[in-house]
């Protein structure tokens, strides 16, 4: 254990600039948005996705991203949540329980969709067990963030960029 | 031919690999069953065949229920006698009761609307309670219904309810050409994108009849056992996680961040996607970055499974919890690690593929069964992956990476080690176009095993335990 903090006390912090990333984007995102104060509650539905979405999204909270230090979290219920991350084509099953999800998100709530499929379909377009992406069952996304899956780095760039606009 | 199947379940000389049917309805007039078997001592394939109109013999093991319930909602097969069906993936309240998708004549434009409930198994012993979890889940996890009948603490009861993700793959690529399989497969579940497109690919190329070169099969073993490490050090982070040990949990999730960049340095995506493709691989990857990085990274996990194994208050909350016993795991047909931890042992990489792999994969078993055994079978596995990464990328044959083919007809099997377990793929190619395919991911065997690993633990072990299991909703959905 000693040797272990040793190294850790060593290779010093890991967290990375997340603005370093942006080589052709001229704006710096370090913080969040004045409109939201100090912090944005996100709770997570997967509604069909392949996991990789899932995957990226739980490398958010590890020391090289470091999500919090925005001030942005993931809570457990949508009661205490400001927005609702969507990822995956929405299925016929996950399709009830994607609306109460977001029922039960407090207004004004922001929609953001993870993902090429959340947005409409995406590769499982025209399976018989989807209703299709958001779009399909009207519910326009405030924030919408491509790729397959969008690399950690776009998901922070994307939710920052999204309230910046 | 009943007692012949059966007799093969309970035999300890064969593996289980799953159930495949195919509508022939048009040729043959006939559904096809395959039963498909792994004969251990002879190292061959045996499948048994049933043809059928509308009947087949029920046969009552574990293994085999969930594969009848999907007969009969993918195809209106009846096993027969049988006292009562549940549907497994079509749930009624979405789908009409005679809606049977993957026949060739299914009528998919129909009104999806909700028709009746879903019926739960009946438990309600006195002074128990229960708690429903799900679909959606606390954490960042994918969806699944779990209903826990408890009685004080101790878990009386588990009944999962999954393919809340059911999306209708299958039928999806059916008509679709090879291509748009092999980019689909990438897409069954996202963390094995690499063991999921090979055994596809492996099973196209058993059809046209390649052999490819030397070189794209080791590049492949390399890129195999990358996500082979990726997802087992994944795994080994959460049970940090879930013990309550985040200084360990975090410092392993770098490990498995660097090991995604290293992904990405490789071939330009974190999962590895798009470089496989039938006849070979579609471009050439820089094995001494493979070798730098493989080097730094065993150095920096031996590290943590030091003070893993060390640690008396981890190992406190890991032993004995979630117990599979050797019965369990073979009435099941149990894979991949949750096999080899309660001492059965079936390994793809082994059995099927010994001349590429040779000395290298050794036969591990441990007899536990409970969360500790489980994650040191997949220290074994990850100390694995990082000798083979840096045998293959040394001793890498010279060549070509692709090898063209012409099309051919027919159908096969395609078998892949994934991290989870064995994969299993059945590909029936038609005028050049994909008539029927069926994937079957390890995590259709061992989620049933949850069910009996949980019974006596308290249910704030449930996580771990879960955890430790780790298996893929996506790839049991589909």
């Amino acid at each position: 254990m000693f040797n272990v903090i040793k190294t850790f006390l060593k290779e010093g912090i890991k967290t990375e600039d997340i603005s370093s990333y942006n080589e052709d984007n001229v704006v710096v995102y370090k913080k969040l948005p004045k409109i939201l104060k100090c912090s944005l509650n996100i709770r997570h539905v997967d509604c069909g996705s392949c996991n990789a979405c899932e995957y990226e999204l739980t490398a958010l909270s590890n020391i090289f991203y470091d999500m919090e230090r925005f001030g942005i979290r993931f809570v457990a219920s949508p009661k205490h949540a400001d927005a609702l991350t969507v990822t995956g084509p929405i299925t016929r099953n996950m399709y009830k329980p994607l609306l109460d999800a977001i029922e039960n998100v407090p207004n004004p709530k922001v929609i953001i969709a993870i993902g090429d499929c959340a947005m409409d379909g995406g590769i499982f377009k025209g399976a018989y067990g989807i209703v299709g992406g958001l779009k399909d069952i009207n519910i326009e996304p405030h924030i919408l963030i491509k790729g397959c899956p969008p690399p950690p780095k776009d998901i922070i760039n994307g939710i920052l960029k999204g309230f910046e606009d | 031919m009943k007692h012949y199947i059966e007799s093969l379940l309970h035999s300890d000389d064969y593996q289980f690999l799953g159930l495949f049917v195919s509508d022939k309805t048009k040729e043959q007039g006939v559904f096809i069953l395959r039963y498909l078997f792994y004969d251990i001592k002879n190292k061959k394939l045996n499948a048994v065949e049933i043809k059928t109109e509308k009947e087949f013999p029920h046969i009552n093991v574990p293994a085999l229920d969930w594969y009848e319930r999907e007969a009969y909602d993918m195809f209106g097969l009846i096993p027969t006698p049988i006292s009562k069906l549940r549907p497994l993936m079509l749930f009624p309240e979405n789908y009409p009761k005679d809606f049977h998708p993957l026949r060739k004549n299914a009528n998919l434009n129909i009104n999806y609307k909700g028709y009746q409930e879903y019926e739960y198994e009946n438990f309600e012993p006195e002074g128990s309670f229960k708690i429903l979890v799900g679909p959606i889940h606390a954490g960042i996890i994918e969806p699944g219904h779990f209903r826990f009948t408890l009685n004080g603490e101790p878990i009386l009861k588990l009944e999962i309810r999954h393919f809340y993700k059911h999306k209708g793959i299958e039928k999806l690529a059916e008509g679709k050409p090879i291509e748009f399989g092999l980019r689909l497969s990438e897409r069954i579940s996202g963390d094995h994108s690499i063991a999921h497109s090979l055994a596809f690919v492996k099973a196209a190329e058993t059809i046209y009849d390649i052999d490819i070169p030397p070189k794209a099969a080791y590049i492949r073993a390399i890129l195999l056992e990358l996500e082979r490490l990726m997802c087992n050090i994944n795994d080994f982070a959460f049970i940090f996680q879930d013990v309550g040990y985040s200084f360990g949990a975090e410092k392993v999730f770098a490990i498995k961040e660097m090991l995604m960049r290293l992904n990405e340095a490789l071939t330009g995506n974190r999962f590895n996607r798009g470089i496989i493709k039938v006849g070979g691989i579609s471009k050439e990857i820089d094995l001494n970055v493979v070798k730098d990085g493989i080097r730094l990274l065993k150095k920096e996990y031996l590290k943590y499974k030091k003070l893993f194994l060390n640690s008396s208050t981890i190992l406190e909350r890991t032993d004995t919890t979630g117990k599979v016993s050797y019965e369990t795991a073979k009435k099941y047909a149990a894979l991949g690690y949750i096999a080899k931890a309660s001492g059965l042992y079936f390994d793809t990489r082994k059995m099927m593929e010994n001349k590429l792999y040779g000395p290298l994969i050794k036969e591990f078993r441990l007899k536990n069964g409970d969360v500790t055994a489980r994650l040191k079978v997949r220290f074994n596995d990850i100390e694995e992956s990082f000798n083979i990464i840096e045998e293959f990328a040394s001793n890498t044959p010279q060549g070509d990476i692709y090898k063209d083919y012409g099309k051919k007809e027919g159908y096969s099997f395609g078998f892949e080690e994934g991290q989870r377990g064995n994969i299993t793929h059945m590909l029936e190619i038609e005028n050049g176009l994909i008539s029927r395919w069926k994937i079957r991911d390890p995590s259709f065997h061992n989620w049933p095993i949850i069910q009996e690993a949980v019974l006596g633990d308290i249910i704030a072990d449930f996580p771990l335990i879960n955890k430790s299991l780790n298996l893929s909703y996506a790839g049991n959905d589909l």
